[in-house]
């Protein structure tokens, strides 16, 4: 058992470190927060030079092949980072996916561009009942000789205004389960039927509304099977939450090393502050919520990386990192006083941001209720 | 990165459990149950897994081990304390202490016997005037010509009563800080001038108080130098503080099997004594304690420097099996109150046992609160 980073991810997550701490402080976080893009396209392209987007995917994609537990590194330094941008939206949602599910010409047609830092993905899944289940997927697309057309609104859909490619996970079907007759058509973002409009929200993540208004696809754009569209939602929801769970984790070390910096120099009562008990105490919660985290995460993105079945590890995962990151903030927020709620402070950029990642692809009582389907609880 | 065993890990596992599931009967699990300490079936047990070199895989050959990882012991631990079988903690975490600190002669002496099943080992740590301040203890030992005199008390000593040695923290020296003049021995428990009084738990465990009068001990009984007992302890402490969840995880198991029969509530989703969240996350919280507890392993196996994580696995352990009885005996609801022996007890009164005494988890082996000091001066936070 050895539960640590291999020499080349310290190097590739050291390298990311420096790479990010030089091209993103935190000024540029905040300054994309206003930002109608939300990314600068100078650090999009250093990224893309890094080989960031193309890590996963195949050389003959453009790629270096390297491994989602390789990916798990870079994931876990731009939550540290606050890193803006599509960059999440565009490997995870889009070119796992199509990796993952695509026939050899979707492959072929997006994935190097994907890689290269060329082009912008999103994935359009929730809707305005901003739900994770099958059932609630009512936006629907109709056959038409050899197109479909889609039409419904999605609700929360992460970088919409800026991707170049949508997957939308779409109804085209019934069958005796809501899980059957979803269908993920990749989607042109230039297409004259969507409209994307920016919604505002606590972590100014550019998460939209999209409209589909007749939008017409061709039949080769169905990412996978048609009707068979959920198993392949429910692969990259696992992925998207592992991910999630790394930038939290990244997150949740940037926010620990800050307070435990604050807690020796603040001086009350003629002491350091991180001399009295009570906020040690909230140090080494904050270090048990980040360990235990980690450790969770790590295993359930070892075995995703591995081809072992991780459902139940990405479940535990997203459901106690999503909680225990909000513990974390909060104490960090307690032992910062009235300094850590100034909106000048970094702190709140992540207390913000914390929020958001726990909504992302399910929250705690989501994912519990995935881990308590293995207790084999049910109705008698 | 690899979360799995290694094959030599993976075999050892096999085989235990596959040994414990045929060995394990009701006289032991009685016995672990009474909360009384090691009985004569405990005993037996520990002395068959003694000679089949089942209970030390760590150690090296020469002394009853088996030459294994770190990792390997945890498995024993976890797999003993899923099968109830009594526990010879002790022993166990005395063992590297003496592997790291002691003389040859002593290492020849008791290890074979600890891993070989045959000799019990008692902490000897906690005075009443010395609980979480473990540097203030004051059982004196007075030098002489050939050994020393050991006066003073010993309390919450909790195996004394049936083990053959004390691992007893005394002090040595009054004229230095207080840590620095404190030895670790081990006694005969034998040797005359030593009694032993028993206390109980409100949960029922057995426990003791240990007066030492005028104690005649001999030189050899002096592990390592004079002096650097506090050293020893640390070590010792470090170890013994890794928390194996491997009953636990029985327990949990228990619960979910009542639920699934529990005629009160025949649909859980539509009218539950608690809700699947609860127990999901609990199921989570196990599954972390068991990795934290493997993290602590792993990590001495390649011989990282363990800074906080056996005090992180102590802590999030002790409150996640406290999370589980609370849980577990407020989903039973009335039938929760009812003790071993009650006309109507579910599991054998266990989950309430079990509850009343989780209390004295977050408070052995180093309270919570220290525990957490631990932790915060590990990252780096300030001394007052």
């Amino acid at each position: 058992m050895d539960l640590s980073l291999s020499e080349e991810q310290e190097m590739l997550k050291n390298a990311a470190r420096d790479f990010l701490t030089d091209k993103c402080p935190k000024k540029l976080v905040r300054d994309m927060e206003e930002d109608e893009k939300g990314y600068p396209p100078e650090l999009w392209r250093g990224m893309a030079g890094l080989g960031w987007m193309g890590l996963i995917f195949p050389e003959n994609y453009n790629g270096s092949d390297m491994s989602f537990l390789d990916l798990t590194v870079l994931l876990e330094e731009m939550g540290r980072a606050c890193l803006p941008g599509p960059f999440f939206s565009t490997v995870i949602l889009g070119g796992l996916p199509i990796l993952d599910a695509g026939s050899e010409g979707n492959k072929e047609k997006y994935l190097p561009g994907i890689a290269s830092g060329e082009s912008i993905f999103t994935l359009a899944l929730t809707e305005p009942s901003a739900r994770y289940d099958a059932g609630a997927i009512e936006v629907e697309a109709t056959s038409d000789n050899n197109e479909y057309v889609i039409n419904g609104t999605k609700l929360f859909v992460p970088d919409a205004n800026v991707a170049d490619y949508m997957l939308c996970v779409a109804r085209t079907g019934s069958g005796a389960r809501d899980e059957d007759g979803i269908t993920i058509f990749i989607v042109d973002a230039r297409n004259p039927g969507i409209s994307c409009s920016l919604l505002k929200t606590t972590a100014s993540n550019k998460s939209c509304e999209v409209i589909f208004d007749r939008v017409r696809v061709p039949g080769e754009n169905i990412l996978g099977k048609l009707d068979k569209g959920w198993s392949v939602v429910q692969r990259i929801m696992e992925r998207a939450a592992v991910a999630k769970c790394c930038e939290m984790v990244g997150g949740m070390q940037a926010v620990l090393e800050m307070t435990v910096e604050y807690a020796k120099q603040r001086v009350q009562f003629g002491a350091p502050i991180g001399s009295f008990q009570a906020v040690q105490h909230h140090c080494a919660n904050m270090l048990a919520d980040l360990d235990s985290s980690r450790i969770i995460t790590y295993e359930a993105a070892w075995r995703l990386s591995n081809g072992l079945p991780g459902a139940e590890e990405a479940a535990m995962a997203k459901a106690w990192t999503s909680a225990a990151y909000q513990r974390v903030v909060s104490l960090a927020t307690q032992i910062h006083g009235g300094a850590g709620i100034m909106v000048d402070h970094d702190l709140p950029l992540y207390f913000r941001r914390a929020k958001a990642a726990e909504l992302a692809f399910g929250d705690s009582r989501f994912h519990y209720r995935t881990v308590a389907q293995g207790l084999g609880l049910g109705a008698k | 990165m690899d979360f799995d065993f290694i094959p030599e890990e993976e075999a050892f596992q096999k085989e235990i459990h596959e040994f414990l599931a045929r060995e394990m009967n009701e006289g032991i699990i009685a016995e672990t149950e009474s909360l009384k300490g090691l009985g004569p079936h405990g005993k037996e047990l520990l002395r068959k897994m003694g000679q089949q070199r089942l209970l030390a895989p760590s150690w090296p050959e020469k002394y009853g081990g088996r030459g294994l990882s770190a990792v390997t012991q945890g498995i024993v631990y976890m797999e003993m304390g899923y099968f109830q079988a009594p526990w010879p903690i002790d022993g166990l975490v005395i063992g590297p202490t003496l592997l790291r600190f002691g003389t040859e002669a002593q290492k020849e002496k008791y290890l074979p016997g600890i891993a070989g099943g045959e000799i019990e080992f008692a902490l000897g740590y906690t005075e009443p005037e010395a609980g979480s301040d473990l540097a203030s203890v004051q059982l004196r030992a007075v030098e002489t010509d050939d050994g020393f005199i050991l006066n003073g008390q010993k309390t919450f000593n909790t195996e004394t009563h049936y083990s053959d040695y004390h691992w007893l923290l005394v002090r040595t020296d009054t004229d230095v800080p207080k840590h620095k003049g404190i030895s670790m021995f081990i006694v005969d428990l034998k040797t005359p001038g030593i009694t032993i009084r028993p206390l109980y738990t409100s949960a029922g465990l057995r426990t003791n108080e240990v007066f030492y009068e005028d104690v005649r001990v001999p030189k050899e009984s002096l592990v390592g130098e004079k002096n650097r007992g506090w050293e020893y302890a640390g070590s010792a402490l470090g170890t013994e503080r890794i928390l194996w969840s491997g009953d636990m995880k029985l327990r949990f198991e228990q619960f979910i099997k009542y639920l699934a029969e529990d005629t009160r509530y025949p649909d859980i989703e539509v009218e539950s004594p608690c809700t699947l969240e609860e127990l999901a996350e609990l199921k989570t919280k196990l599954h972390i304690s068991a990795l934290l507890s493997y993290r602590a392993a792993a990590m001495h196996d390649k011989g990282l420097p363990i800074t906080y994580e056996s005090s992180l696995s102590k802590l999030y352990g002790s409150e996640t099996r406290q999370q589980l009885f609370r849980t577990a005996v407020r989903a039973l609801g009335h039938y929760g109150e009812l003790t071993g022996g009650s006309k109507w007890a579910p599991l054998r009164g266990m989950m309430e046992q079990e509850y009343i005494d989780s209390c004295r988890w977050t408070i052995i082996a180093g309270a919570s609160e220290i525990q957490r000091i631990i932790i915060a001066r590990s990252i780096g936070l300030p001394r007052k």
